[in-house]
């Protein structure tokens, strides 16, 4: 069974907009990095925040490990899916960058120990340990993107959908990041990339998924490997 | 078809005078019946009522907070509610927190009035009627800026949910604990954004020309001179009848 499954999705925004996506099914393995592409205004964030259950299809279904996205609560699904936002800005809550990293840690009741482990971990990994008691919107852009996925990474959520988490981030920053991508999916975890950079794609992802006005263009999980997908 | 055809002078007057009656009236029944009759304009105007809802949502935890701050913390009348010989819940408070309740909820509901027109009218219009530029300026950007504020908002609970917090299901205590969190953070961040709203603004040349020119020249029509004329003369008698009967 597919852990996040897509079933004939259309959507589009209120108030009589055009469809955004129209007849839209995806399977997406609990393993393996697939990267969604495809031009500005396609629908990429859209269909990401669909998976969610943050939007609501206006036709079709989403299943969560075979059940619908509607029967879980956005903080069950956030538990399990990481999500980093296309803008940054629009998750940076706290007061401080520290804070913020060990946000949804602190409300799981987890040992404070452990806590501060993985937010030192975090901090020194994505270079942000001079900016700890700095408020997040202060930081430069690169800055935030780099805490906005190391919020979410800390977590450790079991599957990770990110909108172009490369944007913003200089050659060097991109390296560490493709770096613990690779890490993270080594250890089991799988993970949905939306990007235009397209040298980050081919040397990430494993399946490449072509929107283009709203319906899925092309699709290399279902050209070679049909067997395996099902 | 009404709300289309209405100078956004008008709608402001309109607001003016509801906001002002809800200031005056200090009557739970007096507000509800305020309130009541906003909402019936907003239908008049072909405001989607869902979309309301949509619109207060946000602030409800908010209302709740102070209707019980109210309830609590007002002292005098019967005593309601007790615990042993400590007194929760006085006549008096109840009614002031219900009327404070239904006050912003005016203030709400008529500033939806607004959100029909848009901004660009709301300062020719105001230009016209000889206000400086920049006050109607600032006007503008405060009726264009309230729902964004509201998306905002909406947006930081979205993430602060995916980050894997319940907020349905927490109790209230932790919902105080994390809105005092969040409070700063959101209100000094909106204050950022509109500190580079201002540095955009300048770049583009605000205020470098002492005249603007204008695109639209707004008329107003018989039903504009005739709401503006009466809406005022009804609200002062409102007014002074609710001092006469209470
Ligand atoms: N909140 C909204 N209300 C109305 N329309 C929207 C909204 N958000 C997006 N749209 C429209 O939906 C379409 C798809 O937007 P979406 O953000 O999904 O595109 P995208 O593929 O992520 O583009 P980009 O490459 O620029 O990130 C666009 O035409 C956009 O104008
Ligand atoms: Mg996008």
């Amino acid at each position: 069974m597919a852990f996040l499954e897509l079933r004939q999705i259309d959507f589009s925004y209120p108030g009589g907009r055009p469809a955004v996506l129209s007849g839209v099914n995806l399977a997406l393995n609990r393993e393996g990095i697939s990267a969604i592409i495809g031009p500005n205004g396609c629908g990429k964030t859209t269909l990401t925040k669909i998976m969610l259950g943050i939007l609501r299809p206006t036709s079709g279904e989403v299943l969560l490990e075979g059940r619908s996205v509607q029967e879980y609560t956005l903080a069950q699904i956030g538990r399990r899916i990481g999500y980093v936002f296309q803008n940054p800005e629009q998750q940076l809550f706290s007061s401080t960058v520290a804070e913020e990293i060990g946000f949804g840690l602190s409300y799981r009741s987890e040992d404070p120990a452990v806590i501060r482990e993985r937010v030192e971990f975090l901090l020194d990994y994505f270079e942000l340990s001079p900016y700890r008691q700095v408020f997040p919107l202060h930081l430069s852009y690169g800055e935030k993107q780099r805490l906005a996925i190391a919020a979410v990474l800390a977590n450790e959520p079991e599957f990770l959908i990110l909108d172009e988490p490369t944007v913003g981030l200089d050659a060097c920053r991109k390296e560490l990041l493709a770096a613990h991508l690779h890490k993270v999916a080594r250890l089991g975890r799988g993970m949905v990339l939306v990007s235009h950079d397209t040298a980050f794609v081919n040397r990430m992802a494993n399946r490449v998924i072509a929107l283009e006005k709203g319906r899925v263009q092309r699709d290399s999980g279902l050209e070679g490997n049909v067997g395996h997908e099902s | 078809m009404l709300g289309m055809n209405l100078d956004p002078r008008s709608k402001l007057v309109i607001v003016f005078c509801i906001t002002t009656l809800a200031v005056v009236y200090n009557t739970p029944r007096a507000l509800f019946l305020l309130l009541a009759g906003t909402i019936g304009l907003l239908l008049l105007f072909r405001i989607d009522i869902k979309r309301v809802g949509g619109y207060l949502k946000p602030y409800m935890l908010l209302l709740l907070i102070l209707f019980l701050a109210q309830c609590i913390f007002t002292p005098g009348g019967e005593v309601l509610l007790a615990a042993g010989s400590l007194r929760l819940v006085g006549s008096r408070g109840l009614l002031l927190g219900t009327s404070v309740v239904l006050r912003l909820l005016i203030v709400i509901a008529a500033a939806i009035l607004l959100t029909t027109s848009n901004s660009r009218d709301f300062i020719s219009g105001l230009v016209q009627w000889k206000v400086p530029y920049e006050i109607a300026f600032m006007v503008s950007v405060t009726i264009r800026f309230l729902p964004l504020f509201r998306d905002e908002f909406v947006n930081a609970v979205t993430a602060v949910q995916l980050r894997g917090v319940e907020l349905k299901k927490v109790s209230w205590g932790k919902k105080m604990a994390l809105f005092r969190q969040l409070f700063f953070p959101l209100v000094y961040g909106a204050i950022l954004k509109a500190q580079q709203l201002s540095i955009a603004m300048e770049a583009r040349g605000f205020r470098a020309y002492p005249q603007r020119t204008y695109l639209r020249q707004l008329r107003l029509n018989w039903a504009d001179y005739g709401l503006i004329l009466s809406c005022p003369v009804i609200t002062l008698l409102l007014i002074g009848l609710s001092i006469v009967g209470g």
